[in-house]
């Protein structure tokens, strides 16, 4: 039993040695430059992470900001369209009733002027029938003819009414 | 039948495979005996696969900057990685944690090291037992240095003088002190006794076990003794596997856990 129990100095220096050797050579060449590497790594994915985050939110702020602009056209187009179509409506509206004006004008126009030169062909006539009357009464007057004269006469300035 | 001489042979031939061998070569440095005996060429062994392993498997790490690791490297950085994260930072803290972590790292993959090292029966070709961390003197000489990196590291952080006026909690009573001082000073050499003789004494014990189960076999001379006691020790031989990493687990975090405390003595 004695065995397990034994003082051995050499046992003790030699664990001193060769751990004080895998620790100076390992921490120096292994150890610190993986650790480094570690927390460099760590750092960077913390970055990657909070940079994520970020751009995750900015992406979402600029969506809805989109979402926004697309909506505001939206109606911004349907009012311009909702506007058109009104305008087009007046135009039309207002085209129409133009037209009907000058289709009434151009009518009341001609109508006038067909009334004003039936009116001037009346009084022609309405003229004609006096100064004929006059003549014929003219040339009863001075022949003094009889009863057949006066009416071969009348036939015949009613007969000159009908050439003239 | 099994007889008391035989009883007699078979416990010592037990003890004899788990004890240190006899010199091997004799070397004398100033005077003191530092012979080559087989758990110094265990202690070799270990360390020699640790920087091995280490320096082969970390050459891009010394390369590059930003290294990807593969293969073998994941487990090397998976290793360091678990030392620092769950032993070395929850304990002594981020801002002391790459000052600590090597010394923890080479106590965790050394101690480990030996520990499987001792399972393996080529081994025992050699007379004498194969787990240098069943030498009482190999856990001593790491639970000295866990002794020593207690002192310096609060030392190092809070002066010669703080580190020790640490010892006692503040704001007590003064008489209190009277019987705190030599408690804490009792406790200062317990902590590190304790991490001797737990990992020998773990580290021993699962190997008499294994060779107690054995010796059935010779005392008997029956065949189904002999499938009884292996089919026994190939369960207490996975036992021993979990025994091997949990021991280096333990003695390594225990270290972290005083470095922490002398450290950070508040908490």
């Amino acid at each position: 039993m004695e065995q397990l129990v034994k003082f051995d100095p050499g046992l003790i220096f030699w664990t001193w040695t060769t751990f004080f050797i895998v620790l100076g050579i390992l921490g120096w060449k292994a150890w610190r430059p993986m650790l480094l590497a570690l927390e460099g790594r760590e750092a960077r994915i913390r970055e990657a992470l909070v940079s994520a985050e970020k751009a995750r939110i900015e992406a979402g702020q600029l969506t809805a900001r989109y979402e926004e602009q697309l909506q505001v056209s939206r109606q911004e187009a349907q009012q311009v369209i909702a506007d058109a179509r009104m305008s087009a409506e007046k135009l039309r509206v207002e085209l129409e009733e133009s037209a009907r004006k000058k289709a009434y004008n151009l009518l009341s126009k001609a109508q006038e002027q067909i009334a004003a030169d039936r009116e001037k062909a009346l009084r022609e006539i309405r003229i004609n029938v006096v100064n004929l009357s006059l003549d014929v009464a003219s040339k009863v007057i001075e022949r003094n003819l009889t009863t057949d004269d006066n009416r071969k006469l009348a036939d015949e300035s009613l007969r000159g009414i009908g050439k003239a | 039948m099994a007889t008391e001489g035989h009883s007699e042979d078979i416990g010592s031939i037990i003890i004899h495979h788990v004890s240190n061998s006899d010199v091997l070569v004799p070397l004398q440095l100033f005077g003191m005996d530092i012979s080559i005996t087989k758990h110094v060429i265990m202690i070799w062994l270990a360390g020699a696969l640790v920087m091995t392993a280490f320096l082969l498997g970390t050459r891009r790490y010394r390369r590059e900057e930003n290294p990807i690791p593969s293969g073998f490297t994941n487990f090397l950085e998976f290793i360091v990685d678990f030392v620092h994260n769950q032993m070395v930072v929850p304990n002594v803290g981020r801002e002391h944690a790459i000052r600590w972590t090597p010394l923890i790292l080479a106590f965790f993959t050394l101690i480990v090291t030996a520990n499987l090292l001792g399972m393996v029966p080529f081994f025992d070709l050699i007379p004498g037992g194969g787990t240098a961390t069943s030498n009482l003197n190999v856990t001593a000489a790491l639970a000295t240095i866990t002794f020593m990196s207690i002192i310096v590291a609060g030392s190092m952080v809070h002066g010669v003088v703080g580190h020790w006026k640490n010892m006692a909690p503040h704001g007590i009573a003064w008489p209190v002190l009277f019987i705190l001082i030599p408690i804490e000073i009792l406790g200062m050499f317990v902590r590190p006794f304790a991490l001797t003789m737990r990992l020998a004494a773990n580290m021993t014990a699962g190997h008499i076990a294994m060779l107690a189960i054995l010796a059935p076999i010779f005392i008997m001379a029956n065949a189904w003794v002999g499938i009884g006691s292996v089919t026994l020790n190939v369960g207490i031989s996975f036992l021993e596997i979990v025994v091997a990493l949990v021991q280096a687990y333990v003695f390594s975090l225990l270290s972290a856990v005083f470095i922490g405390g002398a450290i950070n003595p508040e908490h």
